[in-house]
């Protein structure tokens, strides 16, 4: 396994967002989480990479056992530096250009020279045909292209692990298609990813196993034909049922 | 009387006035970033301690701030065996319009880096940066860009508030105007208070320029 997690729990003050939760991820696995909005698959995301911290549980990130409720700087770094994150708002640097977003994790995260920095980066937006846009800071550029240097921005640094969070939920919709077919390629490489998303039809086409998440728990889990198709559990059931998207 | 004459003698100021308005400004500067620092430690003791500077020198007009340093400095400085009565008096000027103008800085500095968004922050901790390098990449350069046109105008202000240093008998432009309006019994002081508002217009025109350059090199950059 890549990634275990083990009775990971988070509280929000009296609100408990994530009542225990066990997740296995094997190397080369794309797991789209799904579910209900505030369910708490986006602070289940931000739990992996610690931009939350969980009050209790463990996991184990390529076999290095970490404690969730006691984390040490140098474990938290050593986590954020194996994986990566896609934000639902892009959340590019807004003072960088587009190509600066890219090199900037390779030069201050990997300890790579800048220039060796920039031509990885410039390769990265190459084989995504934005090189054109090398120079341009995020204010010019469409939500959609800004989504999918997000997307360059965290593979490029080779991570084992990809985290999405909602990627294309802020965009308009004629532009969910180039994001959705980058997240595609990037599957179809064999890159380890968990899709926290409302695109059932992705789920369906890309996913190797899917989530359905709800109320802080993993209400059932299992291939995309087993979760649409054949769903086990009565929650399940009610969330598939109220999606108007065909998938 | 001659206008070049005029110009010439409260050009005579201009050095002072120079002076004062960079070197109060640096040192502002750099009280209102430590201070901003400060108030947003968690910790509360210097917490408290930041925002008492602010309370009390936004309590304080900035002339007497000026009068308080020249006079209340060297007792200060007294109690400890240090004698600085006799030191250059722009020191006392710098020392008041710095630690009046930090605390105006301050506000500029904090406001701005509270309304950077939180996700810039994440985004940079998400590609593995460590806080460091996070804040020095991509906080403190879109704070300074939002404090900008803050900045700016503290800037401005100061520039008007350098002509206060004439109660400590400094010689800058505002007191070379005086000068040479008593000289002349009084006799074209208009003149003389016009061509003086047209050279503190100048400075500040040169400072809007200045911080256009800014705002034009990063049209681009949306915060």
């Amino acid at each position: 396994m890549l990634l275990e997690i083990k009775s990971l729990k988070k509280k929000f003050a009296n609100n408990t967002v994530l009542k225990g939760i066990n997740l296995s991820i094997k190397a080369g696995e794309v797991v789209v989480i799904i579910g209900p909005s505030g369910s708490g698959k986006t602070t289940l995301l931000r739990n992996i990479n610690f931009l939350e911290q969980a009050d209790s549980g463990t996991m184990v990130f390529k076999d290095k056992q970490l404690n969730l409720a006691n984390l040490s700087n140098e474990e938290i770094l050593w986590v954020r530096r194996h994986t990566a994150m896609v934000f639902q708002n892009y959340n590019l640097f807004k003072n960088k250009t587009a190509i600066e977003n890219i090199s900037e994790g390779l030069i201050f995260g990997q300890n790579r020279s800048k220039k060796d920095a920039l031509q990885l980066a410039k390769k990265a937006l190459d084989s995504v045909g934005l090189l054109d846009k090398q120079d341009f800071y995020p204010a010019q550029l469409s939500g959609g292209q800004q989504q999918r240097i997000g997307i360059v921005r965290a593979t490029v640094l080779n991570p084992d692990i990809v985290l999405f969070d909602e990627p294309t939920s802020a965009l308009d919709p004629e532009l969910v298609g180039t994001v959705l077919y980058d997240m595609k390629q990037l599957a179809d490489q064999g890159q380890t990813m968990i899709v926290v998303t409302h695109q059932m039809s992705f789920a369906r086409n890309v996913a190797s196993r899917v989530v359905f998440f709800a109320d802080g728990e993993i209400i059932e889990t299992g291939t995309p034909s087993e979760v649409f198709d054949h769903p086990k559990n009565k929650r399940t059931k009610q969330f598939l049922s109220a999606i108007a998207e065909d998938y | 009387m001659k206008v070049s004459k005029v110009i010439v003698t409260l050009l005579n100021g201009l050095p002072e006035t120079l002076s004062l308005l960079i070197a109060s400004f640096f040192f502002a500067s750099l009280i209102g970033l430590g201070m901003a620092w400060l108030y947003l430690r968690k910790n509360p003791i210097l917490s408290a301690l930041a925002k008492f500077y602010l309370g009390i020198v936004r309590g304080t007009p900035p002339l007497l701030m000026l009068l308080l340093s020249y006079f209340g400095l060297p007792k200060l400085f007294t109690l400890v065996g240090i004698n600085i009565n006799d030191w250059a008096k722009i020191f006392f000027g710098i020392v008041g319009l710095s630690i009046g103008w930090g605390a105006y800085l301050e506000e500029a500095f904090r406001s701005a880096y509270l309304s950077v968004d939180k996700g810039q922050y994440e985004a940079a901790l998400s590609v593995g940066m460590d806080a460091k390098h996070a804040f020095f990449q991509i906080l403190m350069p879109q704070t300074f860009l939002i404090a900008l046109p803050n900045i700016e105008n503290l800037l401005i202000g100061l520039v008007k508030a350098t002509s206060l240093v004439y109660v400590m008998g400094m010689v800058d432009m505002y007191s070379e105007a005086t000068d040479l309006s008593n000289q002349n019994q009084g006799i074209y002081q208009l003149e003389i208070f016009i061509i003086l508002a047209l050279l503190y217009w100048l400075i500040v025109l040169l400072i809007e320029w200045v911080f256009r350059m800014f705002h034009r090199y990063y049209r681009y950059v949306e915060i």
